[in-house]
Formats: C-alpha cells, sequence, structure tokens
C-alpha cells in the first residue's frame, strides 16, 4: 500500500504532540523519544520535499504556481511503495479548478486535529510573537498564511490558513475525504480511547499497552522538559517555549471577556458544532 | 548571438544578457547550441521518468516547467526550448540557467555543487545548505566586502577539483538587497511575478577557475552563537553528495560514476565544516568574520 496520510491542523492545536505520540509508537522504545529527533515524515509545505520532486526550485516560483503543483508532487509519492505520515497547515483548497493541494489519489486519508479557538488564540500569540488581540484578529482573517514573505526565501512555502473556522471546515467538511477528526480537548482528558482511535484509523499498532507507553512518552511534562533541558528546534525564534502549558481552558486566565467575547462572534457556528460553547454562546 | 560562461562557448536563439557576450566568430565552433524546437510532452522513450515533470536518460534530460517550458538537453551540447505560448523571455532564463544548465554540465562530466563560489585569496570557498539556509544572502554579503564571486547557484568542478566560472551576475532577494543597502530600483527581476533580482557583478567576478579548499554547510538552530563543527572522515562523503545540484538528475544519466568518483576526491582534499548561526536575524557580518577566521586558519 502507498499513500499519504495527513497530520492535519490549525497550528497551535496538538499537531506536534501527536506526532510525538506517533513517533514513540512507532518507535515502541524504553525510553521516551528525542523531541528532536521526532520524524513521523514530511512537512507538506516543505521546499526541499517540493524541489526534489519537481527537479526545479520553488524559489524561481510565485505562489499561485507552486500550489498548483503541490498536488503533482504528493502524487509522486505513490510510487513510494510507502505510507508516508506528513504533518501539514495549509487550510483543504483547491487550487486547480477541482483538484484539492493535498491531491485525491495521493491521499489515504486525513487525521484533523481540532482544539477550542479559546486555547489557541494565546499559544499562537507566543508562537508567531504577536500580542493577542493581534492574535484574535489574524484568526479571523481569510488570507491568513503562513510563509507568505514574496522578498525572501523562507524554507516552507507559502501555506493559506483561512480563518480558524474556514480551517476547520475546510479539512472536517471535505467532500470524499477519508478522515478521522480528535479534538486536542479528548487527547487530554481522554487519551487511551482517542489515541487507540487516531491508531486505529492511521493503521497503526493498537495494542493497549504499547498505546500507554507512547502517550506516557509523549506526555506535555516530558515534552515540555526535554525542550527546558535541552531546546527545540522547532521553537520559532522569537517564542519564549515551543511547549507551553498543554492544558485546555487556560484561555480563562489569559484572555479578557471583551477578547473572549471576539472569538465567539467570530467563530461561533464552528465552536458550537464541536461542543466549545453551548447554544447560547456560552464557553463550555 | 554567442556567449561565454563555464568555461564554455554558447550559442544561443534566446539572448542572454546575464553572460558574457562573445564577438560572434564564425570560425569559432560553439560548445553548447541552445535552441528553440518543438518538444515532445511524452518524456524520454528510452529514458527513466524520475519526477512528475523529469525524465533522465544516459546522455538525455527531458524537464517541463509547467505554464513555462519543456527543456531538452542532450549530450553536453545542445538545450532545447520549447515555449509555452505566451511565457516572457525571463521565465525562460531563469529555468535555462538553472536547471537546465545545470544538466548540461553533468553530462559534461563536471561535479555540480548547489550553492555559490566565492574567490578566497587564490583559492575558492563554496558555500552550500538547503533552500532558505542564506547560501545568496551570504553571497551577497561577500560580494558587498569586495570579494569577487564564481558562480551563484550552480557550481561546477572539474577533475583537478576547481570551481568554473559560471556568469557574471548573483540573484539577490529584495530582502537581502533591504539588509545591504542594495537599491533594486534599476535591476531586472528574475521573472516578472519574482521579487528577486538580477545583479550584475561586472568588476567583481572571478573569471578563472579556482582550486576549491574550503565548502560550509550553513545551517541555522535556536542557538545564540555561530557554531562550527568540521565534519572528518566517512561521513563528509555523503554530505558532499547531498549537496550535489539536483542528484536526482544523476539517477539515469551514464556519467553517475565519474561523479561519485570527482565526490570522493573532492571531500578528500578540502576542509568541510557546517556553519550553524542562530534563527533569530541574519547576523551577516559576524558570519562573514567568523568564516573568514576558520579559513585563515584552515589555509
Amino acid at each position: 500500500m502507498s499513500g499519504i496520510y495527513w497530520l492535519a491542523s490549525y497550528p497551535k492545536s496538538g499537531n506536534t504532540w501527536f506526532r510525538s505520540f506517533l513517533f514513540n509508537l512507532q518507535q515502541n522504545g524504553d525510553a521516551p523519544a528525542d523531541i528532536n529527533e521526532i520524524s513521523t515524515g514530511k512537512i507538506g509545505a516543505h521546499r526541499d520535499w517540493l524541489d526534489e520532486v519537481l527537479g526545479f526550485d520553488t524559489a524561481e516560483l510565485d505562489h499561485e504556481e507552486i500550489d498548483r503543483l503541490r498536488p503533482e508532487v504528493y502524487r509522486w509519492s505513490l510510487r513510494d511503495n510507502d505510507v508516508g505520515y506528513h504533518k501539514i497547515h495549509d487550510a483543504y483548497t483547491y487550487p486547480s479548478s477541482g483538484h484539492p493541494l493535498v491531491s485525491c489519489e495521493a491521499t489515504l486519508g486525513a487525521l484533523y486535529i481540532l482544539r477550542n479557538p479559546l486555547d489557541v488564540a494565546p499559544s499562537a500569540a507566543n508562537h508567531w510573537n504577536l500580542n493577542i488581540d493581534e492574535t484574535i484578529e489574524r484568526m479571523g482573517q481569510h488570507d491568513m498564511a503562513l510563509a507568505r514573505n514574496r522578498k525572501g526565501l523562507p524554507s516552507q512555502v507559502r501555506q493559506r490558513l483561512l480563518t480558524w473556522s474556514e480551517h476547520v471546515l475546510s479539512w472536517v467538511d471535505a467532500p470524499g475525504l477519508n478522515r478521522l477528526i480528535i479534538r486536542y480537548e479528548d487527547m487530554l482528558t481522554d487519551p487511551i480511547t482517542t489515541f487507540t482511535q487516531a491508531s486505529h484509523f492511521l493503521q497503526l499498532p493498537t495494542d493497549s499497552a504499547r498505546i500507554e507507553k507512547a502517550i506516557r512518552f509523549s506526555d506535555f511534562k516530558v515534552l515540555s522538559q526535554q525542550e527546558a533541558d535541552k531546546g527545540f528546534k522547532e521553537r520559532p525564534v522569537k517564542a519564549k517555549r515551543f511547549f507551553l502549558n498543554g492544558q485546555s481552558g487556560g484561555w480563562r486566565n489569559k484572555l479578557t471577556p471583551d477578547q473572549v467575547q471576539r472569538i465567539i462572534t467570530d467563530h461561533r457556528e464552528v465552536m458550537f458544532r464541536f461542543g466549545y460553547i453551548d447554544a447560547s454562546g456560552k464557553p463550555l | 548571438m554567442q556567449y561565454t560562461g563555464y568555461n564554455l562557448l554558447f550559442q544561443s536563439d534566446i539572448p542572454l544578457p546575464e553572460l558574457l557576450s562573445h564577438e560572434s566568430d564564425k570560425n569559432a565552433l560553439p560548445d553548447v547550441a541552445i535552441r528553440f524546437a518543438t518538444i515532445g510532452s511524452d518524456g524520454l522513450p528510452d529514458g527513466k521518468q524520475l519526477g512528475p515533470f523529469l525524465w533522465v536518460s544516459a546522455k538525455e534530460l527531458w524537464l517541463q516547467i509547467p505554464k513555462v517550458a519543456r527543456f531538452l538537453v542532450q549530450g553536453g551540447n545542445t538545450i532545447l526550448i520549447d515555449p509555452e505560448p505566451g511565457i516572457d523571455e525571463d521565465s525562460l532564463r531563469v529555468f535555462l540557467l538553472g536547471s537546465a544548465l545545470g544538466a548540461l554540465l553533468f553530462q559534461r562530466g563536471y561535479l555540480v555543487i548547489h550553492g555559490n563560489a566565492i574567490q578566497i585569496g587564490n583559492q575558492c570557498m563554496v558555500c552550500v545548505g538547503q533552500s532558505g539556509a542564506g547560501k545568496s544572502t551570504l553571497a551577497a554579503g561577500f560580494m558587498k566586502r569586495g570579494y569577487p564571486i564564481l558562480a551563484d547557484d550552480v557550481v561546477p568542478v572539474d577533475k583537478a577539483c576547481n570551481a568554473l566560472p559560471g556568469f557574471p551576475r548573483i540573484k539577490i532577494w529584495q530582502d537581502v538587497a533591504d539588509h545591504l543597502k542594495i537599491d533594486t530600483s534599476g535591476l531586472r527581476r528574475i521573472r516578472p511575478n519574482i521579487e528577486k533580482f538580477n545583479y550584475p557583478l561586472q568588476q567583481q567576478f572571478a573569471a578563472e577557475p579556482l582550486p576549491i579548499r574550503w565548502i560550509y554547510i550553513l545551517g541555522s538552530e535556536n542557538i545564540n552563537n555561530i557554531r562550527f563543527e568540521p565534519i572528518q572522515g566517512m561521513q563528509r562523503y555523503p554530505l558532499l553528495y547531498n549537496n550535489t545540484y539536483r542528484a536526482r538528475y544523476l539517477e539515469g544519466m551514464e556519467i553517475k560514476p565519474l561523479h561519485l568518483q570527482l565526490c570522493g576526491k573532492l571531500a578528500s582534499k578540502i576542509r568541510l565544516a557546517r556553519a550553524t548561526r542562530s534563527k533569530s536575524g541574519f547576523a551577516l557580518d559576524q558570519l562573514i568574520d567568523h568564516l573568514l577566521a576558520d579559513m585563515a586558519s584552515n589555509p
């Protein structure tokens, strides 16, 4: 079998945590894997992957040209005769009419990791080195993208995120996509069930001892202690820490009532659908 | 029109203002012909498909840049271009002088490195690294300090481990130009839709082959200072090979064994080190100072 399982999420929604679990599950070692050695697969937007398969430089292409070529690169990986678990932050978009960015043919499925936007906001603010108000604004912008600088050469190509709500809906409602949606909050409160479900979906081992060990080895305290001891290569330069607090509900101490209200106003429908607010708009 | 570059004489259907023009001489036989032609869309019948847009056979390479052109590079002496209707010449030149020329240099038996070659004294330093590692920023920084540049992006190495001079221009991103206070208003964009410019080197072009003495693998990490790590022994060869210009091209080429041999020879001759800078901002002057110091202590 060959193809790609996408590990998809809006930034700061538990993707790295999940990949750490996945790596520990695959390694099945006697001690937690080093966070700086975690390699579960590639990053969908990494230039090195795209350039290598294309045979020419994405550095000489504009964002739209690159987006139109990305599905071809992913389709090419079908020849690897292997299943890949690759991280992606892009929204599920259609760069050329009818053809999704991730390529239908190449995609075996997508694990979509969802997190309460009230907790995403403070975490993303730290990650993007913005204040919380600016972050809330970005999370509501349709043209929000990562690595959008056109004046230089970031190591990743531009990734369109859309608004937080649009990002979620683009993946969870994508027609014909084999998907499993898991919530960050459920990874915390009911890890065994949630991670077992995810492993099953990804066609990985599901025996309980192995799952339990991988959960323990990728526990927030382990990841955060490793970062404190040795640093973490994926930490953005301007962020003090990558693994910030690993909780749900931390927003209650970090957001003002006005900020909470703005997030709810911007994302009401999707927040209700995934159980982050009640019908009256009150956070749960 | 005739041009010189990489120690070769080119006869080209498409103007190549980046190269040095050569007074046309009917008696001079060009080494390389660059011509417009119709190229089939099905790749190479006797070749191997190595990517969605790439085919390679023993002596040919077929490359398609969708919506730009198809290129057919043959026998180390011919590059055919089949442009898409309405495409601008600059876009053709970018891929012609990059991928297509790189493939041609492979076919001519050179080891081709993905990096920038800079003259230091009477020797040459080559900087390599992943996309976005800062290769072109560093080349521009050395250029700004008055060091001559041999080649930008595509560095061919001959059997004696000399780097060959390419042509007198470097490509500069707007960000780098801003940082180095280079005015881009009079410069031509490499393509109309990309904020990267052709910067003519004029006097600062090193036009003669030079022995390669140092290769630095650029990288960036979450560290506070610049870190140098010399690479010894068995590790040297794969690292050098990984920084080959589009190593994938080699898969179907008959010159692959020669390339591997040259790679080993070069690895045994040079100082190879990782130069890792801090991710937080590009302390360009500091990096150049450190590189110069490292070269001075390993002459």
